[in-house]
């Protein structure tokens, strides 16, 4: 097998192995804690019957390891079970979400790099001047925002005060055609910016580091040496092999990201899954809050397994190691 | 881990060369940076356990509904007509009792499981496993989930947001023990014939004592943010004030789009607590390596 196959085939069991402990995890977790599902579904004073009926009814009757392989099978056939609340499958309620949580998420994202790399280029080649200190006290005070406040604080200034953008939703109800998309990106400013300004913080820190090792290493001595122009050292030299662990820290970044989307979602009104984990937690609808963690988890171990896969083909180094 | 920091603080200055922690410290108190983050996060600490002699317990109602802040209320009023400086205030001491508790959770379960992976190899790809697949998980949807079942309680919130947080330091024990446990002393001390927990206890810990350090001021304040998070989605004790509840309760009435310093002055003390642990932590790293030393 070549090596690349071999690599990818790793990974991907891996992803899955991931997932699996995801699940199993919530499993236990919410088999094992004192409170019950069914007193959670109806109020604690329903009779024995009708306990014992909605308990047959959510399987919940049958011992732990049938529960856990029946729970397993219908995961993989795609089925999260039956909301409390909307009396829908669960995977309906939250497939229509996601779309809007995966654009959340994937554009502030995108911005993080975006705006990230110029930055920790920049302090990490004035390194101990003045643009470098700049950028670490934003790079700590951003680490240390709380999502929610960032996001208040736009959403009271840019938002309310200065009306430039929309304060809710995803997109308003009577725009159609090409303007729906310019509609869309203008309800994505805010609750976007308001997790790529948390994010940001370590990603340029790492960044920073990671290229001052970097440029300090032999090959960037020697093409140093030979004449290279310091652009072409900087950006094609360093940045390259400094861009690896960066990535690395972004994967990891991702479940924290989701988290965020989940508070900037709540803020904002914004459609996605995290909005309707806000609005179940308040119904108690546990179906939902479990298939939204299931399904999160699910987007952030693909998200990793693809970035992993793509920096496999680009650098040898990952595929081989 | 007591007596290492006990050993710390008691150094004078004319013997702080003599230990690696006495200089260390004194690196520390030369750094003004990190001395104003410490003395930042000691006036938090301050203000939380001083809580009823600065205000009275925020409760009930008055009809001074949302004013902004003026010499009567320092910090405005809320949607009730509530104190917003005393609900800052009893915020303090909630939201840095969860994050003591929880860190000191987290970092006992973290530390245990780092040495134990460190040390015995045998189960260190197991236990290995176990923290990377958990760091990669979106923990905030998880700990929803889990405080929703349990019941909001600040029991409760201690113990998800320890029981989610402890495989970071688990991670970091781990890395710092890993290049201790095959040094010629912990040999030696084998070869004594002592036993595991002895070991762990005694040559491995002190070992590892420095990274716990940081990693408690660390945990502490990313416990607070998490706790924030929790009680900013109606998942925080319904009975006690913490900073993230007044941000709830002002995104909850409505008042959040109307009045400014209702989410205002709690975010600015979040604020301040998490850059004063992670200053705090910068300086003493840079205290800790030799290489940042002028002296």
């Amino acid at each position: 097998m070549p090596p690349i196959a071999w690599f990818a085939l790793r990974r991907v069991g891996h992803g899955v192995v991931t997932l699996w402990f995801a699940i199993t995890i919530t499993f236990l977790l919410l088999r094992l804690l004192p409170g019950d599902p069914a007193t959670a579904i109806a109020s604690t004073n329903m009779d024995a019957t009708m306990r014992q009926e909605l308990l047959t009814k959510y399987g919940l009757t049958e011992s732990l390891p049938v529960q856990y392989v029946k729970y397993l099978g219908q995961l993989v056939q795609g089925d999260l079970g039956m909301s409390f609340s909307q009396s829908e499958p669960v995977s309906t309620v939250l497939m229509s979400r996601l779309p809007w949580t995966m654009l959340l998420t994937g554009s502030a994202l995108v911005m993080t790099v975006v705006i990230g790399i110029p930055l920790g280029v920049a302090a990490a080649t004035h390194a101990q001047g003045a643009l470098d200190r700049a950028v670490q006290v934003i790079g700590v005070v951003g680490q240390s925002l709380f999502v929610p406040s960032v996001g208040i604080f736009f959403l009271y200034v840019l938002g309310l005060k200065l009306q430039w953008f929309p304060i809710g939703g995803a997109y308003d109800e009577n725009v159609f055609g090409a303007a729906w998309y310019l509609d869309v990106a203008r309800h994505l400013v805010l609750p976007c910016l308001s997790l790529v300004l948390v994010s940001l913080g370590s990603y340029v820190l790492t960044l920073r580091s990671t290229l001052i090792d970097s440029l300090g290493e032999d090959f960037c001595v020697l093409a140093h040496a030979k004449g290279t122009p310091e652009r072409v050292v900087v950006w094609k030299h360093g940045l390259r092999n400094a861009l690896l662990p960066t990535t690395t820290l972004l994967g990891l970044q991702l479940g924290f990201m989701v988290g965020g989307a989940v508070l900037t979602e709540t803020i904002f009104a914004y459609p996605g899954v995290g909005r309707e984990i806000y609005e179940s937690v308040i119904r108690l609808d546990f179906p939902v809050l479990q298939g939204a963690f299931v399904l999160l988890a699910l987007t952030v171990v693909v998200a990793n397994m693809l970035t992993d896969l793509a920096y496999g083909l680009l650098d040898p180094r990952v595929r081989n190691a | 881990m007591s007596s290492i920091v006990l050993t710390e603080l008691e150094t004078e200055p004319v013997a702080a060369q003599e230990s690696a922690g006495g200089a260390t410290w004194y690196a520390f108190r030369t750094n003004p940076m990190g001395v104003a983050a410490l003395a930042l996060m000691l006036a938090l600490l301050l203000v939380g356990l001083a809580a009823p002699l600065l205000a009275a317990y925020p409760s009930g109602f008055t009809s001074d509904v949302l004013q902004p802040p003026s010499t009567e209320h320092w910090f405005g009023t809320d949607n009730l007509g509530r104190d917003i400086f005393a609900e800052v205030v009893w915020g303090t001491r909630i939201s840095m009792t969860v994050g003591v508790c929880a860190s000191l959770l987290a970092i006992s379960i973290g530390v245990l499981i780092g040495m134990l992976g460190a040390y015995f190899r045998r189960v260190d790809t197991f236990l290995g496993m176990v923290v990377d697949l958990s760091l990669s998980l979106p923990v905030l949807p998880l700990m929803i989930l889990v405080a929703a079942l349990a019941g909001p309680s600040l029991g409760t919130i201690i113990m998800v947001i320890s029981f989610f947080s402890w495989p970071e330091v688990a991670r970091i024990v781990r890395s710092q023990a890993l290049s201790v446990v095959n040094l010629p002393y912990m040999d030696a001390a084998r070869v004594l014939g002592g036993r595991h927990p002895w070991i762990l206890r005694r040559h491995l810990l002190p070992a590892v004592a420095p990274v716990i350090t940081v990693t408690v001021v660390l945990t502490a304040s990313r416990a607070v943010i998490a706790e924030a998070g929790l009680s900013f989605l109606g998942m925080g004790d319904p009975n006690s004030w913490s900073w993230g509840r007044v941000l709830y309760e002002s995104q909850q009435s409505g008042s959040m789009t109307s009045a400014w310093w209702t989410t205002f002055f709690p975010s600015v003390a979040i604020l301040l607590l998490v850059v004063a642990a992670t200053l705090i932590a910068i300086a003493y790293n840079d205290a800790r390596n030799p290489r940042n030393r002028r002296d």
